[in-house]
């Protein structure tokens, strides 16, 4: 037990891996051993959702700095270790990927039937991807994780996804590849500085936010620098105009895919602005807050717009995406802890009910194999359940009052008003135009007459699809009514995270 | 050091013997080799010859591995020098040509080409090898060179009956004497300007600023390393002088092109590394023509990467692809010689790589020989389609190879990448450093589009993969190896940094 507490964050970071490896063992020939495999995987992955859960009960709200810290000396000769360690902010994404994980597992069901067992190692081996960037404290081990987790995501797309999937998959893959790599030439810069001002190289996150980056406006390092992050992050956000990839990768990923790409690998991209680009440079940062908050209102309206036209259910969703996310950049921006906050709380937000809908969409997919909106129409009458299940995952995209989406966007909006009122309204807009969009959407599919025959035999919601949906139901509602079970793990972290980002 | 031959150093040391040792059994091993051949006759004729030649390659590693460590030794009137750095190219060389030979048996069986002379070319050519990282002067780098090449010239061509390898063993060796030819001429313009040949001397010359000062201002000089130059980047295949290349490595018979992409250019790398390091042109940056030599060699180097990886784009051949991408490796190689001298770790990146290189490219190619067909049928990336689902483990594999070449971490080839990049940072090379970046990000696509066949395709023909212990040992290693070195690369950093230490 004292092992298990001491190493807490390793345990939930490398499970998954070790699972996807034992999984591998396990015979897949017979129908009877697939669903074996599928049972385990899900189970696994629910027991590293509830190790996640110990990091959440032992974590401690109230002190500042991170928690759970290990550290063992990795590749001592260039400073670089493995530390690992959590504050607030990582916590709760943390969550968010060991909740969605499980969920996923199950939500594709039935979906994958050929290739099974390379499928679930994909995503338990994403996973610990994804847990080890958001608990890293050394850029190298970031670094790492930020790389060795997009392997699994390209072949997920790219294996198990839709007709254009290797075009799709591949340009996921170069669009992240290319931005990290100028970001790996920004760490090497900064490890050599941490070496020309204290004598030796780290990596170590703790020393490097102690480097001084040489500041004299926008030709100066630090600038640089300070893009060459953002470039990596704003791929992935993505932010306007890097977005291109992601309805491609969207709308061709398999719906476990897109449900981890939308709810937990965009969020690294706003992980690593609180975590890296904005305390590192903070002079660049408020050179540059002002085009960054242009940016991400364009986001914001345009993806909105975009998604209004869309006639494919999914690719909708992928717009709202970017429309979602710019607002999460938006609140990072803002720079003050009401925005921020909200920023935070917007990244779980759009993971569950981005994540939601991308099920719901799938759910549809499988039962008529297609995503045009004007295929449907009518099928409140036909699955009752599922119209109720998906009205309230698209309102709590809307951010309707109650549900979790209404507390971001509110202190998104109001941390930006604050800031700047003209950026703040038009930001507004695009809470009218995402009520337009999705409820449109919504209308043109579930409601009207029955126009289309092959629409009158399909089947409401299984007892799975139910149970995969429950967690989420409960989550838009529990996040929305009582934000502050969340909120108060973060405070501290948002203070702090405001203190380093001060001149 | 005495300059003039005397007696007295000619006699050989009971040291100078230990250092000498692996090169003798390199040497005995070959002719044993090559005398197996010819009084064994039979069906087991080739597993006898084959057999020999592991083993001699092996007492080889094991001689190495003897005198690991020990303080540097001058060989023969300071020709030769037995010194950390080359027994650490030694043992690169030997486990190149150990998994080479491995691979070997069932390849040529498969091609039918199978002659015993085979396995005594490839231990004469590592013997080049292994004297050409171990000459400390240019006469002796030069022979060594030679030996290297001659044999190799000859292996090219070893696919006797296929017009392919006929164009490109002739191809080689007619550009290979010329560029020999070229470099001959710059050792003798050399030496007329330095009046030495031999490389230790030249350090020192280089080192005090009034004899570097007159040496520069000298053209022979100049005209000299140009020449030296061109003769070194032709064997490591650099733009402009990499053309002969891809139609070599394709017409070669696929261990050959193994060999040669790992072995010869490890080589050639090595003794450029130690004629580079001594002229320490790269530390120098205030005279006009080390100026002129480092913005040369930048250009080169982007060139390099840049030709290599476009090219290797449109590729459908494996082994074509391979071969430019190849290329695009000596460009990074090349980033590594430019900021060697300015910064901590730039020509322990070179060799660091070359490491690293050697470790994937040799999983990588001898999966493709294990792959192809009688006369290299099933080299196309078509035939890979469907492969990783039906052979997991070969797929697993490849796909880690190809990981490690696009260098994404956790692979040897991520570490490689790593020191050199960050290298070129702190020497203050940002721009040669963003073009290597995002020619790497380049090079992923077409290193990806292997797995895309692989997993994303389906399987068009029935691609036969014959089990064999040797090579499913040798794959095992090698994707042992490109993980575990790029999870701990600690260990390869330290010796290459030991062995740049001249």
């Amino acid at each position: 037990m004292e092992f298990v507490s001491s190493h807490l964050i390793s345990l939930t970071v490398f499970l998954p891996a070790v699972f996807a490896v034992l999984l591998l063992f396990c015979p897949s020939k017979t129908e009877e051993q697939q669903s074996l495999i599928k049972g385990l995987a899900l189970g696994f992955s629910i027991v590293v959702f509830l190790v996640s859960l110990m990091l959440y009960t032992g974590f401690d709200a109230a002190a500042t700095g991170f928690q759970f810290v290990e550290k063992r000396n990795w590749i001592p000769t260039f400073g670089i270790s493995y530390t690992v360690g959590i504050d607030g902010i990582s916590l709760l994404l943390i969550v968010l990927t060991t909740f969605l994980t499980p969920i996923v597992i199950l939500g594709s069901w039935n979906a994958v039937e050929d290739k099974l067992k390379p499928f679930l190692f994909l995503i338990l081996f994403l996973e610990t991807g994804m847990l080890g960037a958001f608990v890293a404290l050394d850029i190298f081990l970031f670094y790492t994780f930020w790389e060795a987790m997009l392997i699994p995501m390209y072949l997920l797309i790219g294996v198990w996804g839709g007709k254009e999937r290797i075009y799709a998959s591949m340009k996921f893959f170069v669009f992240t590849l290319a931005g990290s790599l100028i970001m790996l030439v920004a760490i090497f810069y900064l490890m050599g500085a941490h070496k020309a001002q204290f004598g030796n190289y780290s990596a170590s996150l703790e020393d490097l936010y102690k480097v001084k980056i040489a500041f004299d406006g926008f030709y100066s390092p630090q600038t640089l620098l300070f893009l060459a992050f953002a470039l990596a992050f704003a791929i992935k956000v993505p932010m306007f105009p890097l977005h291109t990839w992601l309805p491609d990768a969207h709308v061709q990923a398999p719906t476990a895919g897109s449900v981890i790409l939308a709810g937990v690998l965009l969020k690294l991209g706003g992980y690593g602005f609180i975590r890296f680009a904005f305390p590192l440079f903070p002079q660049a940062l408020h050179l540059l807050a002002p085009a960054f908050l242009i940016l991400a209102v364009i986001a914001i309206v345009y993806g909105a717009w975009v998604a209004m036209v869309q006639p494919d259910i999914k690719k909708l969703v992928a717009y709202s995406s970017v429309s979602h996310m710019g607002f999460v950049v938006l609140g990072l921006f803002s720079l003050n802890s009401i925005s921020v906050t909200g920023s935070i709380y917007q990244m779980l937000n759009h993971g569950i009910s981005t994540g939601g809908l991308f099920l719901i969409v799938g759910m549809l997919y499988e039962r008529r194999h297609t995503r045009e909106i004007s295929e449907f129409g009518g099928i409140t009458k036909i699955m009752p359940m599922f119209a109720i299940l998906f009205m309230i995952v698209t309102l709590s995209s809307i951010a309707l009052p109650g549900t979790n989406g209404f507390v971001g966007e509110f202190l998104i909006l109001l941390g930006a008003f604050q800031n700047n009122k003209w950026i703040a309204a038009l930001a507004g807009t695009g809470v009218i135009f995402g009520a337009i969009y999705m409820l449109w959407m919504f209308q043109r599919v579930m409601f009207g007459p029955v126009k289309n025959e092959a629409n009158k035999g399909l089947k409401d919601l299984s007892f799975r699809e139910m149970i995969v949906m429950a967690p989420i139901i409960v989550a838009i509602f529990v996040m929305g009514i009582f934000p502050n079970i969340f909120l108060s793990k973060i405070d501290v972290s948002v203070k702090a995270f405001l203190n380093q980002t001060r001149i | 050091m005495d300059q003039l031959i005397n007696p007295q150093n000619l006699e050989i040391t009971n040291q100078q013997l230990a250092i000498l040792v692996p090169y003798l059994v390199m040497l005995i091993g070959g002719m044993a080799a090559l005398l197996t051949g010819v009084f064994i006759k039979g069906p087991t004729k080739n597993l006898a010859t084959c057999g020999v030649s592991l083993i001699t390659v092996f007492a080889a590693i094991y001689s190495v591995t003897a005198i690991w460590g020990e303080p540097s030794v001058y060989l023969f009137n300071n020709m030769m020098i037995g010194d950390y750095f080359s027994s650490l190219f030694n043992i690169v060389l030997l486990v190149v040509a150990a998994i080479v030979l491995l691979g070997s048996h069932s390849y040529l069986e498969k091609q039918d080409i199978h002659h015993s002379e085979y396995y005594s070319l490839v231990i004469f050519s590592t013997l080049g090898m292994m004297l050409l990282a171990s000459s400390l002067d240019l006469i002796t780098l030069f022979i060594s060179l030679e030996i290297m090449s001659i044999a190799v010239y000859v292996l090219v061509g070893f696919r006797r009956t296929d017009i392919k390898s006929n164009e490109a063993a002739i191809k080689y060796f007619i550009l290979g004497s010329v560029a020999s030819a070229i470099m001959l001429f710059g050792v003798a313009l050399f030496y007329g300007a330095t009046a030495t040949m031999n490389i230790s001397q030249l350090a020192n010359l280089m080192k005090s600023p009034e004899s570097s000062a007159i040496l520069f201002a000298n053209p022979l000089f100049a005209l000299g390393s140009i020449l030296l130059l061109v003769g070194f980047l032709f064997k490591v295949a650099t733009v402009p002088f990499h053309m002969w290349m891809p139609d070599v490595y394709e017409g070669a018979p696929t261990s050959i092109t193994n060999f040669m992409t790992t072995g010869l250019k490890a080589a050639a790398f090595a003794a450029f590394l130690r004629v580079f390091i001594a002229m320490g042109l790269s530390t120098k940056i205030d005279t006009a023509f080390s100026v002129g030599f480092h913005n040369v060699l930048w250009i080169i180097a982007v060139l390099t990467m840049f030709i290599g990886n476009v090219i290797a784009l449109t590729q459908t051949n494996i082994k074509r692809m391979l071969a430019y991408s190849s290329i695009a490796h000596s460009g990074y190689i090349l980033v590594g010689f430019i900021v060697g001298g300015k910064s901590e770790y730039g020509y322990s990146s070179v060799v660091m790589y070359l490491m690293a290189y050697v470790i994937m490219n040799l999983g990588a190619f001898t999966i493709v020989s294990l792959l192809s067909d009688k006369g290299d049928r099933n080299s196309e990336l078509i035939d890979l389609s469907g492969l990783g689902f039906k052979h997991p483990l070969l797929g697993f594999a490849m796909t880690v190879f190809m990981f490690s070449m696009a260098g994404v971490p956790p692979t040897v080839g991520f570490a490689g990448k790593y020191l050199i990049f960050s290298s070129a940072v702190e020497a203050g090379e940002i721009p040669l450093a963003i073009a290597a970046v995002l020619c790497s990000a380049m090079s992923a696509y077409y290193y990806l589009r292997v797995i895309v066949y692989m997993y994303m395709k389906d399987p068009i023909k029935e691609v036969r993969v014959p089990f064999n212990l040797a090579v499913s040992a040798v794959i095992i290693i090698t994707t042992l190896g490109t993980l575990s070195f790029g999870l701990a690369p600690s260990v390869l950093i330290h010796a290459a940094k030991k062995a740049v230490n001249l």
